[in-house]
Order: structure tokens, then C-alpha cells, then sequence
């Protein structure tokens, strides 16, 4: 019985396409994604069919954990600063200087009662962004929100404002800031949700 | 760099003869390439948002502190919405003169709450000729979820509700339901 000879054949594998591929989906990715901000605390959004999208400029973000806490950012730089300088003015703080002023301009959302702020500035990054904050007051007696929203629209009256709320929080915390916000004079305001179906399948 | 020299090793060659360019193949090795592709789609992946969140809007009552012309709405065409803790909604018909009002108890599944408007919106339609004439009072309890609220907000919008309000004053008939119920008004 003669020996059955197996061709070898070479492992390597042309590898264009599978290159081809990968750089399709990374441009795909690069070009239909945004950077996801840097998170103050997880927030579970609840699902809507709602289909208005959020605005890209001009928006004021309120986040309300699950806990109640209560976080405020803008989305504009120029906005950050004029709002800084009202606030400085308003609670009578000490000057800033240039480094707490850069700090607080890429600040996406903070949650210090405004005493606390020139402090926090000062701090460095690193430091900043492992500190748990603690929110910012909404009592009735010390409504800090309703004082840097206020600051917020001085320096952009074009700002739109937008709830994010966690699924889970009770009402009464969300209440409190849209009375907050009724307060001010701002009876129009967004909820962010996330987007479903019609069918309401995601439901739980 | 080293590798290709010795590769083509046509080194010795030189001065004898016409000098022939060797022919290399163009092949590259693309697997590197790969790697470096999939590595950085990974990473895409993971550090951006995908999908945008939607926003719902909402609009508020302005707060006068002169209440002048109120619009009273008949009763017989509201639907009251208590929003409960533990996904719960009790619905009912408010009316003037009688006193016993029946409390339908629901959830916000599609077989739900959806089907309650939906009965609602017909039997206004049959009384009044437009089912636009339906209020719906939604009154969330304090300790129940955001979530359910956003759920009533989005059912208004699924079902064509056109009339609704967000409430926070409960009345007597709404505290009493609340208590037999076993909820609780209290915030804490």
C-alpha cells in the first residue's frame, strides 16, 4: 500500500478583508458615536416613545439620582464662566484664578453647595473626579439650584432646560426640583428618556 | 529592516551582469493591522454613547399668584390617575354628586393602563361626540417611581390624550382611596 502524500498547505490567510472590515466598523463607529461624559453617579434613564431628540447646544442638564442627589451642569463653556462669575457675585466668594476658572469650565455637571466651590477648584483633577460630591441643596430654606439656575440662564437666557432622573428615584425628589424650576419661571422643560419601541415590549 | 536585506539577498550579485531588479512580492503581512483595527473598535465601543437619549416634554402651569379664570372642567369628563408605589395606578371617574366612586386598580403593562385610557377615551367619545374632551388628572404619590410617571406621560402620548395635567394637591376622595389601599400620602 503506497503512502497517501498530504499537500501542506501554507497557514497564512490572505488578511485584506478581515482588515478591510475592521477599519469599516472602527470610521463607522468614530463618525455615528459621541463621547460619553464622564458620570457624576449612575443614572438609569427611563424608557419613552418619545422622538424629540435633545438639542446639542444651549442645554442645562439636571440629574437627580436614585438617592435624591441633585447635580446641574451646562453644556457651554462661555456659559460655565459667566454662570461662575454671577455666582461669585451672588454668595460674595473670593476671586478666581485662572486655574479654578479652567477647572470649572470642563466641569460637565458638579454637585457642591456653591461655599464649597472655590475649594473644590483648587483641588486637583485626579482628586476631583474620585470625590464622591454631595449634591447641590433644594431646601426650601437654602434652595442653592434655584440660585445657580438663575446664574446659568443671566449668562445664556437661551438655555433649554432638561430633566435626567433615575427610573427608581420617588417623585417627591423630582418634584422638588421642578418646583424648583417653577419657581424661576420655567414652566417648559424636558425629560430625558431613553428611546423604545411603540410596542412597549421593554416594559417591565 | 534587517529581515527584508537578507530576504532579497541579492547582495553578491552586483557589477557581473545587468543588474535585475528581483521582484518582491507585495504581500504584507496584514495581521498586526487587524489587531490594531479591532483594539481601537473595542475601544470605540466601550468609551462613547451610541444611541442619543430622547427628551419629553412637559409643560407646566404657570404659578399665578392671582388664580383668575380657572376653567372648570366637568367631572364626568376627567379620569383621575393615582400613580402608586410597587408599579400600582388606581384610576377612577370623579363625579359631583355621587359619592361612591369605583377605584379600577392597574399596572403600566401594555394590557394595562393603556386598555383603562382607551375605555375612557370611548366612553367620552359616546357621551360627548370627541374623545379630545377627556381630562386626565395624573396624581403621582410621593414615595412611587419617576418611571411611572414618564410611563403615564408616554401612554398620553401613545393613546392621543390631549388634556392632561400633573397634579400634587390630593382631595378627600383621592386620600381615602390612598388609605384603603394601604399607600401612603406622607413624603417620609
Amino acid at each position: 500500500m503506497a503512502k497517501v502524500k498530504i499537500p501542506r498547505k501554507s497557514t497564512t490567510i490572505d488578511m485584506t478583508a478581515m482588515c478591510d472590515v475592521a477599519f469599516l466598523l472602527l470610521t463607522f463607529f468614530m463618525l455615528t458615536t459621541k463621547f460619553r461624559p464622564q458620570e457624576l453617579a449612575q443614572i438609569n434613564i427611563p424608557a419613552s416613545t418619545a422622538q424629540i431628540p435633545i438639542p446639542d447646544a444651549n442645554i442645562l442638564t439636571i440629574q437627580v439620582t436614585e438617592q435624591g442627589k441633585v447635580f446641574m451642569g451646562v453644556d457651554d463653556q462661555n456659559t460655565r464662566e459667566g454662570m461662575l462669575l454671577k455666582l461669585k457675585e451672588r454668595y460674595q466668594l473670593p476671586e478666581f484664578n485662572a486655574n479654578q476658572m479652567s477647572a470649572f469650565k470642563l466641569m460637565d455637571a458638579f454637585g457642591m453647595p456653591v461655599e464649597q466651590l472655590p475649594q473644590f477648584l483648587s483641588m486637583k483633577a485626579e482628586e476631583r473626579n474620585t470625590m464622591v460630591q454631595p449634591g447641590i441643596a433644594i431646601d426650601s430654606t437654602n434652595n442653592q439650584l434655584g440660585e445657580i439656575l438663575l446664574a446659568a440662564r443671566q449668562s445664556n437666557p437661551e438655555l433649554r432646560i432638561a430633566i435626567k432622573a433615575d427610573a427608581s428615584t420617588d417623585y417627591e425628589k423630582v418634584n422638588k426640583v421642578i418646583q424648583t424650576l417653577q419657581e424661576r419661571k420655567v414652566n417648559k422643560f424636558n425629560l430625558i428618556t431613553s428611546a423604545r419601541g411603540l410596542s412597549g415590549e421593554a416594559k417591565e | 529592516m534587517a529581515e527584508m536585506n537578507t530576504a532579497e539577498g541579492g547582495g553578491k550579485k552586483k557589477g557581473k551582469k545587468k543588474t535585475r531588479s528581483k521582484k518582491v512580492s507585495t504581500r504584507v503581512d496584514l495581521t498586526a493591522m487587524v489587531d490594531l483595527g479591532f483594539l481601537l473598535i473595542t475601544f470605540f465601543m466601550l468609551a462613547t454613547t451610541f444611541n442619543k437619549p430622547k427628551a419629553m416634554e412637559v409643560n407646566k402651569p404657570a404659578k399665578d399668584d392671582k388664580q383668575e379664570d380657572v376653567p372648570e372642567v366637568k367631572m364626568t369628563k376627567t379620569y383621575t390617575v393615582l400613580i402608586a408605589t410597587n408599579d400600582k395606578a388606581y384610576c377612577y371617574v370623579a363625579s359631583e354628586d355621587d359619592p361612591n366612586i369605583l377605584v379600577d386598580s392597574t399596572d403600566f403593562s401594555r394590557t394595562g393602563f393603556r386598555e383603562k385610557i382607551k375605555e375612557r377615551q370611548k366612553a367620552v367619545e359616546q357621551a360627548w361626540g370627541n374623545k379630545d374632551e377627556l381630562f386626565v388628572l395624573i396624581k403621582p404619590l410621593p414615595k412611587s417611581d419617576y418611571r411611572n410617571l414618564v410611563n403615564v406621560l408616554d401612554e398620553m402620548a401613545i393613546n392621543g390624550v390631549k388634556k392632561y395635567a400633573i397634579i400634587d394637591d390630593f382631595n378627600f376622595a383621592d386620600s381615602s382611596i390612598v388609605k384603603q389601599v394601604g399607600q401612603s400620602l406622607d413624603s417620609n
